[in-house]
Protein backbone atom coordinates (compact mmCIF):
# COMPACT_ATOMS: atom_id res chain seq x y z
CA UNK A 1 0.00 0.00 0.00
CA UNK A 2 3.21 2.58 0.12
CA UNK A 3 3.36 3.13 -3.66
CA UNK A 4 0.07 5.56 -3.62
CA UNK A 5 0.45 6.93 0.04
CA UNK A 6 1.65 10.57 -0.04
CA UNK A 7 0.23 12.38 2.72
CA UNK A 8 -3.21 13.33 1.40
CA UNK A 9 -3.81 9.52 -0.02
CA UNK A 10 -2.88 8.46 4.02
CA UNK A 11 -5.56 10.45 5.14
CA UNK A 12 -8.07 9.64 2.48
CA UNK A 13 -7.29 5.41 3.45
CA UNK A 14 -7.19 6.18 7.31
CA UNK A 15 -10.71 7.42 6.77
CA UNK A 16 -11.43 4.68 4.08
CA UNK A 17 -10.64 2.23 6.67
CA UNK A 18 -13.14 3.46 9.46
CA UNK A 19 -15.76 3.68 6.95
CA UNK A 20 -18.35 1.41 7.63
CA UNK A 21 -16.50 -0.08 10.82
CA UNK A 22 -19.68 0.90 12.93
CA UNK A 23 -21.59 -1.22 10.71
CA UNK A 24 -19.37 -4.17 10.98
CA UNK A 25 -19.29 -4.03 14.33
CA UNK A 26 -22.86 -4.02 14.92
CA UNK A 27 -23.68 -7.24 12.70
CA UNK A 28 -24.38 -10.33 14.56
CA UNK A 29 -22.17 -12.58 13.12
CA UNK A 30 -23.25 -15.77 14.58
CA UNK A 31 -26.82 -15.19 14.09
CA UNK A 32 -25.97 -14.31 10.54
CA UNK A 33 -24.03 -17.74 10.23
CA UNK A 34 -27.19 -19.34 11.53
CA UNK A 35 -29.11 -17.48 9.18
CA UNK A 36 -27.12 -17.98 6.09
CA UNK A 37 -27.03 -22.06 6.68
CA UNK A 38 -30.71 -22.03 7.34
CA UNK A 39 -31.66 -20.56 4.42
CA UNK A 40 -29.40 -22.64 1.93
CA UNK A 41 -30.76 -25.19 3.64
CA UNK A 42 -34.52 -24.94 3.00
CA UNK A 43 -34.30 -21.75 -0.22
CA UNK A 44 -33.20 -23.92 -3.17
CA UNK A 45 -36.26 -26.36 -3.02
CA UNK A 46 -38.67 -22.89 -3.12
CA UNK A 47 -36.54 -21.50 -6.03
CA UNK A 48 -37.08 -24.69 -7.65
CA UNK A 49 -40.84 -24.43 -7.20
CA UNK A 50 -40.49 -20.46 -8.71
CA UNK A 51 -38.50 -21.49 -11.42
CA UNK A 52 -41.10 -24.35 -12.19
CA UNK A 53 -43.87 -22.05 -12.36
CA UNK A 54 -41.95 -19.35 -14.40
CA UNK A 55 -40.03 -21.06 -16.75
CA UNK A 56 -43.47 -22.35 -18.89
CA UNK A 57 -44.98 -19.02 -18.57
CA UNK A 58 -41.57 -17.62 -19.91
CA UNK A 59 -41.78 -20.65 -22.78
CA UNK A 60 -45.17 -19.38 -23.53
CA UNK A 61 -44.23 -15.98 -24.37
CA UNK A 62 -41.40 -16.89 -26.31
CA UNK A 63 -43.03 -19.39 -28.12
CA UNK A 64 -45.74 -16.80 -28.94
CA UNK A 65 -43.49 -13.84 -29.87
CA UNK A 66 -42.08 -16.78 -32.65
CA UNK A 67 -45.28 -17.45 -33.82
CA UNK A 68 -46.03 -13.84 -34.68
CA UNK A 69 -42.76 -12.59 -36.22
CA UNK A 70 -43.24 -15.95 -38.30
CA UNK A 71 -46.96 -15.40 -39.36
CA UNK A 72 -45.42 -11.59 -39.97
CA UNK A 73 -43.02 -13.14 -42.18
CA UNK A 74 -45.75 -15.15 -44.14
CA UNK A 75 -47.83 -12.29 -44.45
CA UNK A 76 -45.14 -10.26 -45.84
CA UNK A 77 -44.34 -12.70 -48.60
CA UNK A 78 -48.08 -13.09 -49.49
CA UNK A 79 -48.50 -9.17 -49.63
CA UNK A 80 -45.25 -8.14 -51.36
CA UNK A 81 -45.84 -9.78 -54.69
CA UNK A 82 -48.54 -7.78 -55.31
CA UNK A 83 -47.45 -4.44 -54.94
CA UNK A 84 -44.05 -5.70 -56.75
CA UNK A 85 -46.22 -7.21 -59.72
CA UNK A 86 -45.39 -4.98 -63.02
CA UNK A 87 -48.51 -2.99 -63.73
CA UNK A 88 -48.42 -1.56 -67.32
CA UNK A 89 -46.84 1.46 -67.84
CA UNK A 90 -48.56 4.71 -68.14
CA UNK A 91 -46.77 8.38 -68.25
CA UNK A 92 -47.91 11.69 -66.38
CA UNK A 93 -49.72 12.91 -63.49
CA UNK A 94 -52.98 10.92 -62.49
CA UNK A 95 -55.04 13.65 -62.26
CA UNK A 96 -53.92 14.03 -66.43
CA UNK A 97 -55.61 10.61 -67.65
CA UNK A 98 -58.72 10.03 -69.17
CA UNK A 99 -61.48 7.83 -67.70
CA UNK A 100 -60.62 5.49 -70.48
CA UNK A 101 -56.55 5.74 -69.42
CA UNK A 102 -57.54 4.99 -65.92
CA UNK A 103 -59.36 2.00 -66.70
CA UNK A 104 -57.26 0.48 -68.65
CA UNK A 105 -54.36 1.20 -66.31
CA UNK A 106 -56.60 -0.95 -63.17
CA UNK A 107 -57.74 -3.81 -65.62
CA UNK A 108 -54.09 -3.91 -65.84
CA UNK A 109 -53.56 -3.98 -61.74
CA UNK A 110 -56.52 -6.11 -61.64
CA UNK A 111 -55.13 -8.45 -63.81
CA UNK A 112 -52.10 -8.37 -62.42
CA UNK A 113 -53.26 -9.06 -58.98
CA UNK A 114 -55.42 -11.79 -60.39
CA UNK A 115 -57.94 -13.39 -57.77
CA UNK A 116 -56.25 -11.58 -54.51
CA UNK A 117 -57.58 -7.83 -55.24
CA UNK A 118 -60.77 -7.82 -57.53
CA UNK A 119 -61.39 -3.84 -59.01
CA UNK A 120 -64.99 -3.20 -60.94
CA UNK A 121 -63.33 -0.68 -63.51
CA UNK A 122 -66.98 0.47 -63.64
CA UNK A 123 -67.69 3.74 -62.13
CA UNK A 124 -63.84 4.23 -61.20
CA UNK A 125 -61.89 7.36 -60.03
CA UNK A 126 -58.42 7.98 -58.19
CA UNK A 127 -61.51 8.42 -54.76
CA UNK A 128 -62.51 4.82 -55.65
CA UNK A 129 -58.67 3.05 -55.39
CA UNK A 130 -57.49 1.95 -52.09
CA UNK A 131 -54.00 2.60 -50.52
CA UNK A 132 -52.67 -0.47 -52.12
CA UNK A 133 -54.14 0.10 -55.51
CA UNK A 134 -52.70 4.09 -55.22
CA UNK A 135 -49.63 2.78 -54.39
CA UNK A 136 -48.83 0.20 -57.13
CA UNK A 137 -50.40 2.48 -59.56
CA UNK A 138 -47.80 5.41 -58.55
CA UNK A 139 -44.77 2.75 -58.37
CA UNK A 140 -45.53 1.83 -62.18
CA UNK A 141 -45.76 5.54 -63.14
CA UNK A 142 -41.92 6.06 -61.64
CA UNK A 143 -41.19 3.00 -63.94
CA UNK B 1 -25.99 -34.17 1.07
CA UNK B 2 -23.46 -36.91 2.29
CA UNK B 3 -21.32 -36.00 5.55
CA UNK B 4 -17.98 -34.91 4.34
CA UNK B 5 -14.61 -35.52 6.17
CA UNK B 6 -14.07 -33.04 9.31
CA UNK B 7 -12.33 -29.80 8.60
CA UNK B 8 -9.31 -29.20 10.46
CA UNK B 9 -9.78 -26.36 13.55
CA UNK B 10 -8.12 -23.43 11.63
CA UNK B 11 -8.74 -24.72 7.80
CA UNK B 12 -8.17 -22.47 4.88
CA UNK B 13 -10.86 -20.84 2.72
CA UNK B 14 -10.21 -23.46 0.28
CA UNK B 15 -10.86 -26.41 2.37
CA UNK B 16 -13.90 -24.86 4.02
CA UNK B 17 -15.21 -24.51 0.23
CA UNK B 18 -14.83 -27.89 0.00
CA UNK B 19 -16.24 -29.13 2.97
CA UNK B 20 -19.06 -27.37 1.84
CA UNK B 21 -19.21 -29.27 -1.41
CA UNK B 22 -19.20 -32.10 0.24
CA UNK B 23 -22.22 -31.19 2.44
CA UNK B 24 -20.64 -29.75 5.71
CA UNK B 25 -23.09 -27.18 6.63
CA UNK B 26 -20.73 -25.99 9.47
CA UNK B 27 -18.42 -25.02 7.00
CA UNK B 28 -20.71 -22.68 5.74
CA UNK B 29 -21.13 -20.97 8.49
CA UNK B 30 -17.38 -20.96 9.39
CA UNK B 31 -16.76 -19.12 6.05
CA UNK B 32 -19.67 -16.66 7.13
CA UNK B 33 -18.28 -16.03 10.55
CA UNK B 34 -14.73 -15.06 9.04
CA UNK B 35 -15.64 -13.05 6.31
CA UNK B 36 -19.26 -11.14 7.27
CA UNK B 37 -17.68 -8.36 9.28
CA UNK B 38 -15.21 -7.60 6.47
CA UNK B 39 -18.37 -7.81 3.92
CA UNK B 40 -20.48 -5.79 6.12
CA UNK B 41 -17.41 -2.63 6.58
CA UNK B 42 -17.30 -3.07 2.25
CA UNK B 43 -21.16 -3.08 1.92
CA UNK B 44 -21.59 0.07 4.09
CA UNK B 45 -18.76 2.08 2.61
CA UNK B 46 -20.15 1.27 -1.03
CA UNK B 47 -23.45 2.75 0.57
CA UNK B 48 -25.43 0.09 2.01
CA UNK B 49 -27.61 1.67 4.73
CA UNK B 50 -27.14 0.88 7.88
CA UNK B 51 -30.32 -0.89 8.69
CA UNK B 52 -29.62 -3.06 5.80
CA UNK B 53 -26.47 -4.46 5.62
CA UNK B 54 -27.61 -7.50 8.05
CA UNK B 55 -29.76 -8.51 5.09
CA UNK B 56 -27.14 -7.67 2.37
CA UNK B 57 -24.59 -9.63 3.85
CA UNK B 58 -26.76 -12.70 4.25
CA UNK B 59 -27.77 -12.37 0.48
CA UNK B 60 -24.16 -11.91 -0.30
CA UNK B 61 -23.37 -15.07 1.30
CA UNK B 62 -26.37 -17.09 -0.39
CA UNK B 63 -25.52 -16.23 -3.38
CA UNK B 64 -21.54 -16.64 -2.78
CA UNK B 65 -22.32 -20.62 -1.99
CA UNK B 66 -24.60 -20.68 -4.68
CA UNK B 67 -22.03 -19.93 -7.24
CA UNK B 68 -19.30 -21.71 -5.52
CA UNK B 69 -19.21 -23.83 -8.80
CA UNK B 70 -17.70 -20.22 -10.92
CA UNK B 71 -15.28 -19.65 -8.15
CA UNK B 72 -11.88 -21.00 -9.65
CA UNK B 73 -9.90 -19.59 -7.19
CA UNK B 74 -8.31 -16.41 -9.70
CA UNK B 75 -8.54 -14.44 -6.26
CA UNK B 76 -9.71 -14.90 -2.64
CA UNK B 77 -12.76 -16.03 -1.20
CA UNK B 78 -12.96 -12.35 0.36
CA UNK B 79 -12.07 -11.01 -2.15
CA UNK B 80 -15.44 -12.20 -4.68
CA UNK B 81 -17.49 -12.53 -1.93
CA UNK B 82 -16.94 -8.89 -2.09
CA UNK B 83 -17.34 -8.22 -5.78
CA UNK B 84 -20.45 -10.58 -5.50
CA UNK B 85 -21.98 -7.83 -2.72
CA UNK B 86 -21.12 -5.15 -4.57
CA UNK B 87 -23.99 -7.04 -7.09
CA UNK B 88 -26.14 -7.04 -4.14
CA UNK B 89 -25.89 -4.06 -3.52
CA UNK B 90 -26.85 -2.70 -6.79
CA UNK B 91 -29.69 -5.05 -7.20
CA UNK B 92 -30.85 -3.27 -3.85
CA UNK B 93 -30.54 0.05 -4.49
CA UNK B 94 -32.56 -0.68 -8.22
CA UNK B 95 -35.47 -2.08 -6.08
CA UNK B 96 -35.61 0.32 -3.29
CA UNK B 97 -34.18 3.65 -4.89
CA UNK B 98 -34.04 4.95 -1.52
CA UNK B 99 -31.25 7.28 -0.92
CA UNK B 100 -28.83 6.34 1.43
CA UNK B 101 -29.22 8.24 4.84
CA UNK B 102 -26.48 8.44 7.55
CA UNK B 103 -27.77 8.98 10.63
CA UNK B 104 -26.47 12.36 12.20
CA UNK B 105 -26.01 10.68 15.76
CA UNK B 106 -23.86 7.61 15.01
CA UNK B 107 -20.50 9.25 15.75
CA UNK B 108 -22.21 10.70 19.10
CA UNK B 109 -23.46 6.82 19.79
CA UNK B 110 -18.94 6.01 20.39
CA UNK B 111 -17.83 6.35 23.39
CA UNK B 112 -13.98 6.58 23.01
CA UNK B 113 -12.32 9.22 22.32
CA UNK B 114 -12.75 13.17 22.72
CA UNK B 115 -15.66 14.01 21.56
CA UNK B 116 -14.85 17.03 19.29
CA UNK B 117 -12.03 14.50 17.86
CA UNK B 118 -15.05 12.15 17.24
CA UNK B 119 -17.16 14.74 15.98
CA UNK B 120 -14.38 15.61 13.14
CA UNK B 121 -13.91 12.00 12.13
CA UNK B 122 -17.18 11.11 11.63
CA UNK B 123 -17.61 14.45 8.98
CA UNK B 124 -14.72 12.93 7.14
CA UNK B 125 -16.59 9.45 7.07
CA UNK B 126 -19.29 11.27 5.40
CA UNK B 127 -18.02 13.39 3.16
CA UNK B 128 -16.11 10.01 2.01
CA UNK B 129 -19.52 8.43 1.46
CA UNK B 130 -20.97 10.88 0.09
CA UNK B 131 -18.16 11.57 -2.49
CA UNK B 132 -17.92 7.53 -2.88
CA UNK B 133 -21.97 7.81 -3.89
CA UNK B 134 -20.79 9.80 -6.77
CA UNK B 135 -18.43 7.61 -8.02
CA UNK B 136 -18.63 5.25 -11.01
CA UNK B 137 -18.93 1.33 -9.94
CA UNK B 138 -15.97 0.31 -10.67
CA UNK B 139 -14.50 3.41 -9.49
CA UNK B 140 -15.71 3.14 -6.05
CA UNK B 141 -15.26 -0.50 -5.60
CA UNK B 142 -11.50 -0.24 -6.77
CA UNK B 143 -10.79 2.31 -3.95
CA UNK B 144 -12.77 0.62 -1.22
CA UNK B 145 -10.75 -2.94 -1.79
CA UNK B 146 -7.59 -1.14 -2.35
CA UNK B 147 -8.00 1.19 0.66
CA UNK B 148 -10.67 0.07 3.14
CA UNK B 149 -9.90 -3.57 2.30
CA UNK B 150 -6.16 -3.30 1.62
CA UNK B 151 -5.92 -5.42 -1.15
CA UNK B 152 -3.10 -5.52 -4.03
CA UNK B 153 -4.16 -4.07 -7.68
CA UNK B 154 -3.40 -7.65 -8.94
CA UNK B 155 -5.93 -9.10 -6.46
CA UNK B 156 -8.46 -6.42 -7.10
CA UNK B 157 -8.35 -6.51 -11.24
CA UNK B 158 -8.50 -10.30 -10.54
CA UNK B 159 -11.48 -9.92 -8.74
CA UNK B 160 -13.28 -7.08 -10.97
CA UNK B 161 -12.12 -8.55 -14.37
CA UNK B 162 -10.09 -6.19 -15.43
CA UNK B 163 -5.74 -6.00 -15.50
CA UNK B 164 -3.85 -4.19 -12.76
CA UNK B 165 -2.93 -1.55 -14.30
CA UNK B 166 -6.54 -0.42 -15.51
CA UNK B 167 -7.47 -0.93 -11.50
CA UNK B 168 -4.82 1.36 -10.54
CA UNK B 169 -5.56 4.18 -13.10
CA UNK B 170 -9.37 3.81 -11.19
CA UNK B 171 -8.26 3.87 -7.57
CA UNK B 172 -6.10 7.36 -8.62
CA UNK B 173 -9.21 8.77 -10.48
CA UNK B 174 -11.47 7.74 -7.32
CA UNK B 175 -8.58 9.36 -4.75
CA UNK B 176 -8.41 12.60 -6.75
CA UNK B 177 -12.38 13.06 -6.88
CA UNK B 178 -12.42 11.70 -3.17
CA UNK B 179 -9.78 14.10 -1.85
CA UNK B 180 -11.88 17.17 -3.46
CA UNK B 181 -14.89 15.48 -0.70
CA UNK B 182 -12.50 14.70 1.94
CA UNK B 183 -10.40 18.21 2.87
Amino acid sequence: MNDDAPLDDGKLQEVARRLGARAADRLDVERTAQAVVTRLRTEPRADIRVLGRIRPAWLRIAAAVVLLVGAGVVALNVRVPLFTTPVPPASGELSELSGDELRAVLEAVGQAGGEQQEVSPQDLSLEDLSAPQLRALLESLEG
Amino acid sequence: MTPAEPVAADPTDAALIAAWHGGDEPAAAQLVRRHARALARFLAGAGALAADVDDLVQETFIRAFRALGRFRGQCQFRTWLMTIGGNVLKDAHRRSRRARVVPLDDDVRATDGDPHERAVAGEAERRLAAGLEQLPRMQREVFLLRAQQGLEYAEIAAALGTTPGAARVHYHHAVKRLKEYVK
